[in-house]
């Protein structure tokens, strides 16, 4: 764990913004402090994948703040954000088709020189951050259980462990907070199993967790927190099982 | 032997052009075809400094490719800020403009092309200079070959296969794209001052969209992305049209013929082979040790 003095997780303050007549987010206020899992409920359409969009610099914000540990991440670039330890994984996955596993997460260090072309002429800082990468990968394919099919392409892999990938490529990055697209849609079995531990190890490690899910158990299982989003805008958070409990919500949730 | 010289001379400048061309578009996926822009202004780069500021040959080169790389981040730079597909319009652009000055100013020869460009000593002949630009060639195919399969390949196919995500992993795309098309263009301006130095002789129609599909021609024929496709695409495709001089057939037919088979062969391998003669691997490889790969099985 490596917290800083102000470990103060993801902070999101005032968060709008509009695609012409759609709004997207409307004035979002969410903090999710270290260690803590929270959960994004909601319909479809109702922001939350924009949201993750928002926070991790895909789309620029029209107003509000986003802060990480303290450190105001607003005015950065998606690419910053990463490099500050804000992770997050894709619903449809996003991996590296053309690259082995063990390559999809090598790819994904806070820190890889290899992007740089200058970095080619000193190939001893190149081979140590390389060296670094390799430690790390085989911690993280460790953890994840993936390292019997670390040298596969992934396109070879069953769907489930592909979900798995796109958690353990976030994992290189250290993160101090870490967005879960749906992390479940699609996943059975020890995948599922995998997932969950995954998550609860994080938690417990100190880092701020938000999970985009369908999947209600899997919400109230492992979240600590649920906030439900409609149009934009958070509606209610609380306690998961109160939140799904609410027929005002429920009724939103399906449609009418 | 001087048309030995000629022949060997083209065949390795295409071998350097189709290779840096073929690292633009197929490994970093971006979309130009102005890469002989980037050949004419290296050439008329080296040949104007050696011309008329008297630079020596091995220094007007390099300077010629500097030129190259340094327009080409000119071009990238905004072209690559609004979309990738823009690069494509912006180049074109660029390719067909600069043809337009080249042709309208005086100090680059104008519409009747630069001639007296400094060459290589006569006395000591072409040879040394054809085993240079031969070396030159085969530098070029090892440094790709070397960037391919670096961590800087690994980035490059990542990139390609999905940009987003890329980003999201805290990977500054932008640079690199940048960096995949300077390395791609200098490399062209470089052979442009090979070309230079050798002919002496300049003219700006020789740097337009027909060369743009001559290059295409060689690497989607040669094998997009495999390293030793584009040199097989520029070799079999540089000697066709000599071997068929070879025929005495009357320039009337000659002429076509040389046209239809270009055509022709990029027919028939976007139906039978559209991967080219090479197929390049659908996984990206790098130069791994064995004892690295042991390590991260082992643990």
């Amino acid at each position: 764990m490596s917290a800083g003095l102000e470990a103060t997780g993801l902070e999101v303050t005032g968060l709008c913004k509009r695609f012409g007549g759609i709004v997207v987010a409307d004035a979002i206020d969410l903090a999710i402090p270290p260690g803590r899992v929270v959960g994004l409920i909601g319909p479809n359409g109702a922001g939350k994948t924009s949201f993750f969009n928002l926070v991790a610099g895909m789309v620029r914000a029209d107003a509000g703040r986003v802060r990480l540990d303290g450190t105001d991440l607003t005015r950065l670039p998606g690419y910053s954000r990463a490099r500050l330890g804000l992770a997050r994984t894709w619903q449809n996955l996003r991996l590296f088709p053309s690259l082995s596993v063990l390559d999809n997460l090598l790819i994904a260090p806070r820190r890889y020189p290899g992007e740089s072309l200058a970095a080619l002429l000193r190939p001893a800082r190149l081979r140590s951050a390389e060296y670094q990468a390799r430690e790390r990968a085989a911690s993280v394919l460790e953890r994840t259980g993936l390292a019997a099919i670390a040298h596969h392409p992934v396109a070879d892999v069953p769907f489930g462990q592909q979900k798995l990938i796109g958690v353990a490529r976030a994992l290189m990055n250290d993160p101090r907070c870490l967005l879960l697209d749906e992390p479940m849609a699609g996943v059975e079995g020890a995948a599922y199993g995998a997932i969950q531990r995954v998550v609860r190890d994080l938690a417990a490690a100190g880092i701020a967790i938000c999970v985009v899910e369908h999947n209600v158990a899997f919400i109230r299982d492992l979240c600590d927190e649920g906030v439900f989003m409609f149009a934009g805008r958070v509606l209610a958070r609380g306690e998961v099982g109160t939140l799904i409990a609410d027929p005002r919500l429920t009724e939103l949730y399906f449609g009418t | 032997m001087e048309y030995l010289y000629t022949i060997i001379v083209m065949m390795a400048l295409y071998v350097i052009l189709a290779s840096s061309f073929d690292f633009v578009i197929g490994h970093g996926g971006l979309i130009s075809i102005a890469h002989p822009i980037f050949y004419a202004l290296g050439a008329y780069a080296s040949a104007l400094l050696a011309k008329d500021l008297h630079w020596p040959i091995v220094l007007a080169i390099p300077a010629g490719a500097v030129v190259a790389m340094v327009a080409s981040v000119l071009v990238a730079l905004p072209a690559l800020r609004v979309s990738g597909d823009y690069l494509l319009i912006a180049s074109i652009g660029f390719q067909l403009g600069v043809i337009e000055a080249i042709k309208n100013l005086d100090w680059t020869g104008g519409a009747g092309g630069l001639s007296n460009i400094p060459g290589v000593s006569i006395t000591q002949g072409h040879g040394p200079y054809v085993i240079a630009v031969v070396l030159i060639a085969i530098a070029t195919v090892a440094l790709l070959r070397f960037v391919a399969h670096s961590p800087y390949g690994r980035a490059i196919s990542a990139l390609r296969d999905d940009e987003p995500a890329f980003i999201a992993l805290g990977r500054n795309a932008m640079h690199m794209k940048i960096g995949i098309f300077a390395l791609g263009s200098a490399i062209a301006g470089l052979a442009g001052g090979l070309y230079a130095h050798y002919f002496r002789f300049l003219s700006a129609d020789q740097f337009g969209i027909m060369q743009s599909a001559a290059l295409l021609t060689m690497v989607v024929v040669g094998g997009m992305r495999s390293i030793w496709g584009p040199v097989l695409g520029a070799i079999v495709l540089e000697a066709l049209p000599q071997a068929l001089t070879f025929l005495n057939l009357p320039p009337s037919i000659l002429g076509p013929l040389q046209g239809i088979l270009f055509t022709g062969l990029v027919l028939i391998f976007m139906f039978f082979r559209p991967q080219g003669l090479i197929v390049a691997g659908d996984v990206w490889t790098g130069r791994r040790n064995a004892k690295e790969a042991a390590h991260v099985r082992r643990a």
